[in-house]
């Protein structure tokens, strides 16, 4: 049995693409499950989902703790120790990781020592279907690596998709940039031992007094030490040729995380601005662009 | 505070009562008028939230607010303030607490709790003339669960429950509760709809509502861009137009005298707010339903005609 597991945020559809892999594996003659899991819904939100592939019948239920595959749709989530997408992956798995890099620069950058393949399946979803949802492009690339066939991950596509998109051309863009993150993939045939690394197995806490063990519930306004800035795909980026200081971005920003510098231009606090763009829009002269942003660029110091 | 009307976005109070880093959505647009709420009413207040969207503001162990904050289910937020305010008031009749130190109690809740769960607690709490604030951010829908129906979904609209299909076409097929009208009803000191579009508005509106004593009670219209699915950059834009349109008129209310604090010009047709969502996209394609386009144009004509505001 090969057992997949999906990490992603919420709306980048993590979910369905398990769905979509499902269905696929069904429609090439497999046994599958999937689902997903996450708390009360918002965007942004780290999700997982979850999906087994069998010949044989599936018996085991609940959540995959020990996967076989792990899909990282948003690299960021692999420094999130809430989500850990690595733990308890298989001596053998195999990893993919949404970014711009390497797969040799990924292992070096995070420490991971499995099979590491990578796509900048964002790249893909803007220059090919316009918007960053990469559902059906990380079920792509998880039925290339679960040896999952072509027309199989088309039906699949088509059947699962047309219940969510109405638009025909955007169904289709949608088929086509699966089909060609699927064939960008090497074929890979997975050899899991069942030894999982051991790197991100449960570590134990020495005892510590409440003081210094539990968070403080008195301090306030520490929503800042969150850090949502890596929800980011694309960052505003101020003229300051063009700007006329008018405070349009400062005061229209839901976050509240345009500050002025001493000269009275505004600037984002990059550590927490979300990417809305809102202030890109509603700026009168134009004075902000909106650039993509490559998080695993900016990781070792984001300016 | 000074009573002076501030004119423009540049006057805008520069403390900021609420800091980044929260779970809402990327362009929340409750978030927005939540920022410029708490500008307008400090730093010395209590928040009490209601379950919903703004719920995920406050997970422990983080807090964006500089303020206290109570939890609440769903159908008692007012009630909770009733309970915060007497223990305010018991404390400084007792000389434990400091008149200075006093604290606005303030109700923070979504449609789902202030248009259908939580109304018999406000009318209650308004019926007692509870000294309080209650601003309740209006996405139209139960947002925090996938978008369900709520008494403040309008007609037309795509939601959890009421997707447009073969026998109902047309989406949700019944209007949208006036709670501005129930809650006026009540003839309350101070009753104003408000839009993160215009903080101006929004602020004097705040100001003024501080000289009553009993219940202040704020709507404002907040677009929602995962459940009305539309790209985050476009909230402000789209709140903007709910108002252009004349669907969300701007207005308040003294002891139960309206008066609206802005009108269009030039109103704007309703399609413009309409067909810049997706949860309205089945009334245009694949084929235009005429007759529910219509009749939203003139339910919104009919309201500007009674209010003599329109020929």
């Amino acid at each position: 049995m090969l057992r997949l597991r999906f990490h992603g945020r919420g709306g980048q559809g993590a979910k369905v693409a398990s769905r979509v892999l499902g269905s696929a594996a069904f429609l090439d003659g497999y046994n599958a499950q999937d689902f997903p899991l996450y708390g009360a819904e918002r965007r942004g939100a780290p999700i997982t989902a979850f999906t087994r592939i069998s010949r044989d019948d599936i018996m085991e239920r609940g959540l995959v703790s020990q996967p076989d595959v792990v899909v990282v749709m948003d690299e960021t989530l692999l420094l999130d120790p809430q989500s850990s997408p690595l733990s308890g992956l298989k001596k053998g798995g195999v990893v993919f990781v949404n970014t711009p890099r390497t797969p040799f620069e990924t292992k070096e950058g995070y420490g991971i020592e499995d099979h590491v393949i990578t796509l900048d399946i964002t790249k893909v979803s803007l220059d090919m279907i316009g918007q960053p949802v990469l559902s059906s492009l990380a079920a792509a690339v998880a039925a290339k690596v679960a040896g999952i066939g072509e027309k199989a991950l088309r039906d699949a596509l088509k059947k699962e998709l047309s219940a969510i998109i109405s638009e025909k051309d955007l169904l289709d863009r949608n088929i086509e940039a699966a089909i060609y993150c699927y064939n960008s993939v090497e074929p890979i045939s997975i050899e899991t031992t069942e030894k999982v690394r051991e790197k991100e197995n449960i570590i134990s806490i020495p005892f510590e007094t409440a003081l210094v063990s539990s968070p403080s519930i008195l301090s306030r306004g520490n929503t800042p030490l969150r850090r949502t800035g890596n929800w980011r795909i694309f960052r505003p980026v101020w003229d300051y040729d063009a700007c006329t200081k008018c405070m349009t971005c400062v005061a229209r920003c839901p976050e509240g995380c345009i500050r002025l510098n001493e000269e009275g231009y505004p600037f984002a606090d990059y550590e927490n601005c979300k990417g809305c763009l809102i202030c890109a829009e509603e700026c009168p002269v134009g004075a902000i662009s909106k650039v993509r942003e490559s998080h695993s660029q900016t990781k070792e110091g984001d300016q | 505070m000074d009573s002076e009307n501030i004119r423009s976005i540049k006057e805008l109070p520069p403390e900021e009562n609420m800091q980044p880093g929260t779970a809402a959505c990327a362009g929340c647009g409750g978030l927005l008028t939540l920022r410029y709420c708490l500008k307008a009413l400090g730093e010395n207040i209590v928040i009490v939230n209601a379950a919903g969207c703004f719920t995920l503001l406050t997970i422990y162990p983080f807090s964006p607010f500089r303020n206290s904050w109570l939890y609440t289910a769903m159908a008692c937020a007012p009630a909770g303030a009733q309970g915060v305010r007497d223990a305010l008031d018991i404390l400084i009749k007792k000389g434990k607490l400091d008149p200075e130190e006093n604290l606005k109690v303030v109700v923070l809740a979504g449609d789902g709790s202030a248009y259908d769960m939580a109304l018999s607690s406000t009318s209650g709490a308004i019926y007692r003339n509870l000294d309080f604030y209650y601003i309740c951010y209006d996405n139209e829908a139960y947002g925090n669960t996938g978008f369900q129906h709520s008494g403040a979904s309008p007609f037309g609209s795509r939601t959890g429950t009421t997707p447009p299909g073969e026998k109902v076409p047309v989406g949700s097929q019944l209007q949208k509760k006036n709670l501005f009208d129930i809650w006026n009803s009540h003839k309350p000191p101070y009753l104003a709809t408000v839009s993160p579009a215009y903080p101006v508005d929004l602020m004097n509106k705040f100001k003024k509502a501080e000289q009553f004593k009993g219940p202040k009670l704020f709507i404002s219209h907040i677009p929602c861009p995962p459940g009305w699915g539309f790209d985050p950059s476009q909230s402000v834009k789209l709140a903007k137009l709910s108002v252009e349109t004349g669907l969300w008129p701007l207005k308040e209310s003294i002891h139960g005298e309206v008066e609206h604090t802005f009108v269009p010009k030039k109103f704007k047709p309703v399609e413009e707010y309409l067909q810049a969502q997706e949860r309205f996209s089945h009334l245009f394609k694949p084929e235009r339903q005429e007759d529910a386009l219509k009749s939203i144009q003139e339910m919104v004509d009919e309201y500007w005609r009674k209010n003599t505001l329109l020929p």
